[in-house]
């Protein structure tokens, strides 16, 4: 699945049966090179931990309870920038474009690959995502 | 022998973490005291009003050179510049401060007058030659080329002095500057011609 595709899905509650947000964004640590949370489009931008989806559906998100969503916590989930559009650099020093989009496996929240306008970055060289670049390994 | 950057090309280049964050830019390159390699880099802070910094950047520290960034582990990396010993000075004579100088080979000849420095990334910012705007003689007037420079060169007085042979090594371009290089140091080091 693609981070452009899962933008604005519908996260639901199912103990409540009632929608509680949308998919504002992702939180990638790129140490793991997977997605650890969801920025929620709420009241403001809330998150919801990866490991607190119950599934990341194919017409919603779904979570046992609207209690999952919470504050960001400080550091990555709240200073991390959007990897969409985001300048990408290589541990080099070499620049490769921006990031069109990112696919990702909506089960355990790997990413598989960056894509920019000229290549297929694979998520295993992720290395850092930061204020001027998404850093990728050669 | 790989990657040959120019040294007019650093001037102004981001300073980025592998994290992503970008720390600096370069304000100027400093060169060991004789002028034979790369110590470090002076920076600028960031942004509108970014002005110098007190901490430098040492060759040594860096994770890469590349056209587009200086790459560095993390912002730890930075040193306050009392702390770096062995500069020749950014300003300084005595240091690669040779844009603009003279070159003569050995045997009196002059090739023409030095406008950039070619810095080899991967050994520790040697320095392996200089980009010159060649004399009649050597190439039409005013064409610039590129002049291998032997492993050790002190830069001393106002007038470069290079073996006669480089002359036999002068590349175009970058691209087979290295291989140039390489060749032209063996021979002064195995004294065939």
């Amino acid at each position: 699945m693609r981070f452009t595709e899962a933008l604005k899905r519908e996260i639901v509650d199912t103990s409540a049966a009632s929608s509680i947000g949308r998919v504002a964004g992702f939180v990638v640590d790129p140490r793991t090179h997977a997605v650890t949370a969801l920025r929620v489009k709420k009241a403001d931008h809330d998150i919801l931990a990866w490991d607190d989806v119950s599934a990341f559906g194919v017409d919603a998100v779904t979570v046992d309870t609207a209690a999952r969503i919470r504050a960001p916590h400080q550091g990555v989930e709240a200073d991390q920038p959007s990897l969409l559009g985001h300048r990408v650099l290589d541990e080099r020093g070499v620049e490769h474009g921006a990031v069109d989009d990112v696919e990702f496996d909506p089960e355990s929240g790997t990413v598989r690959y960056l894509l920019t306008s000229r290549e297929e970055i694979d998520g295993a060289r992720l290395r850092g995502i930061g204020t001027w670049a998404v850093v990728v390994s050669v | 022998m790989s990657t040959l950057l120019r040294a007019t090309e650093l001037h102004g280049l981001v300073v980025v973490t592998l994290g992503g964050d970008e720390i600096a830019d370069v304000k100027d390159v400093v060169w060991r005291a004789a002028g034979g390699s790369v110590l470090g880099f002076t920076l600028n802070k960031r942004g509108l009003f970014g002005g110098p910094m007190k901490e430098v950047l040492t060759w040594a520290a860096l994770h890469w050179v590349g056209p587009d960034a200086v790459m560095v582990p993390d912002a730890t990396v930075l040193v306050h510049r009392d702390d770096v010993t062995g500069a020749g000075g950014a300003a300084g004579r005595g240091g690669g401060d040779v844009i603009g100088d003279d070159v003569l080979t050995e045997d009196g000849r002059r090739l023409g007058r030095v406008v950039d420095v070619i810095i080899e990334v991967e050994a520790s910012g040697d320095v392996v030659g200089y980009e010159i705007e060649a004399d009649e003689g050597l190439r039409s007037g005013g064409q610039r080329v590129l002049l291998p420079l032997p492993d050790t060169l002190a830069v001393s007085g106002e007038k470069l002095i290079v073996p006669a042979a480089a002359v036999d090594f002068v590349a175009d371009d970058l691209a087979g500057f290295g291989a140039a290089v390489e060749q032209f140091r063996t021979q002064l080091r195995t004294g065939t011609s």
